[in-house]
């Protein structure tokens, strides 16, 4: 499995780097807006965009898009979002 | 047989085979759109304002846990415990109060009103008193702890001068956004003669963070509740929400292991017209870690 996941990194290492980079400025943002729900709720959106995004443009350049990859992306995004949108804006 | 037939369920659910074609049944599209079903569920469930009321919703902040763990904090440090004060807690009230309806966020009002008239305002004649303030924390624990962490709130916490403490913790809009506020205020009351000579003289209030401005406009208001000390909520929802949360998450990332380990363990990573298990795993541990940050609010 480790060197699967090795392999994977090396094959797409920009990819998973912009990814990494997207997660991490989400976490600074929200420790920026802590407190703040609204600002909080709007970083959330635009990180779980992001990511939707990203699945969709990962399996284009690579050839491998489906209908079914990019409504699995867009329902991992909305599930989370939802489900943190009710502690972060009851 | 049972034992088989759970087994057999749980690998299903779990384990990619030739019965789930291939894909661990909890991540297939179906799932998910449960999954989708049950978030949007709650979301409409706990947005219903009279169940929220009912249910005590934002008031898993209670005045007696923040009351014992800042004496166990106290207690820690050898410092006598404070007592509970029924006007230093009405003062508190009256602060939060002020808060929602004229929108600020602040130790002092925009017209100039100080923490301490609040205190006088209740008949509290002081010699010494502070006040900590926190903004949409989900848990007492996480207040009293983000105070300690912060210098000039843990000197008021642990001023030995202080013999008094009250509490409150009111819900409202704040600034067009539904808040938790925590008004912590201490006190040691005056002799009467000491009273007239002394009041504005010892004065603290933690500054540790510059105020946050906020909007003058005055929005339209919704009540405030305040969540009194005898008060206890009939389901602690946002622990609830919380745990819920973090456990699908945990679930989530368990499932996703679970399915590329037996994935690439029978070389059909390649074959499947899946998402990148991977992508979720780290999307998910970032949603995590950012679950944790907003259980956190702000103090001032």
């Amino acid at each position: 499995m480790i060197n699967h996941i090795k392999k994977e990194l090396k094959k797409h290492t920009f990819d998973y780097l912009l990814l990494l980079t997207a997660g991490i400025f989400f976490i600074l943002a929200l420790n920026l807006f802590r407190g703040e729900r609204l600002l909080e709720f709007i970083v959330l959106l635009a990180f779980v965009s992001f990511y939707i995004i990203w699945g969709v443009y990962h399996h284009i350049i690579h050839d491998h898009l489906h209908f079914k990859i990019v409504l699995e992306y867009v329902m991992i995004g909305f599930i989370l979002l939802f489900l943190l949108k009710i502690i972060i804006l009851p | 047989m049972n034992f088989s037939r759970i087994k057999n369920f749980f690998h299903h659910l779990f384990i990619p085979k030739e019965d789930n074609h291939f894909r661990s049944r909890l991540l297939h599209l179906d799932f998910l759109t449960y999954y989708l079903l049950l978030a949007l569920f709650f979301t409409f469930l706990f947005k219903s304002t009279p169940l929220s009321n009912i249910l005590g919703y934002a008031t898993d902040i209670t005045i007696q846990k923040l009351y014992e763990l800042t004496n166990k904090e106290r207690q820690n440090y050898n410092l006598p415990p404070l007592n509970y004060s029924e006007k230093l807690s009405k003062a508190a009230y009256q602060k939060a109060l002020d808060m929602f309806n004229k929108n600020y966020w602040a130790h002092f009002g925009p017209n100039g009103e100080t923490p301490w008239q609040f205190i006088l305002n209740v008949g509290y004649e002081y010699e010494y008193a502070g006040e900590n303030l926190a903004k949409n924390f989900l848990f007492s624990e996480n207040v009293v702890s983000a105070w300690m962490n912060s210098k000039t709130h843990r000197e008021n916490i642990l001023k030995k001068e202080y013999t008094d403490i009250g509490f409150a913790v009111v819900n409202g809009t704040l600034n067009g956004e539904p808040t938790t506020l925590v008004v912590q205020m201490f006190g040691k009351p005056a002799s009467i003669n000491l009273a007239k000579n002394l009041v504005e003289k010892h004065q603290v209030f933690a500054t540790e963070k510059k105020e946050i401005p906020l909007s003058k406009s005055s929005s339209s208001l919704a009540p405030a509740v305040l969540a009194n000390k005898e008060q206890k909520p009939v389901v602690n929802v946002n622990k609830f929400l919380f745990d819920f949360n973090l456990g699908f998450i945990a679930i989530l990332m368990l499932t996703l292991i679970v399915d590329f380990y037996f994935a690439s363990k029978m070389g059909i990573l390649k074959l499947r017209f899946t998402g990148k298990n991977l992508a979720h795993f780290i999307f998910l541990g970032f949603l995590a870690i950012g679950l944790f940050i907003i259980s956190r609010g702000v103090i001032l």
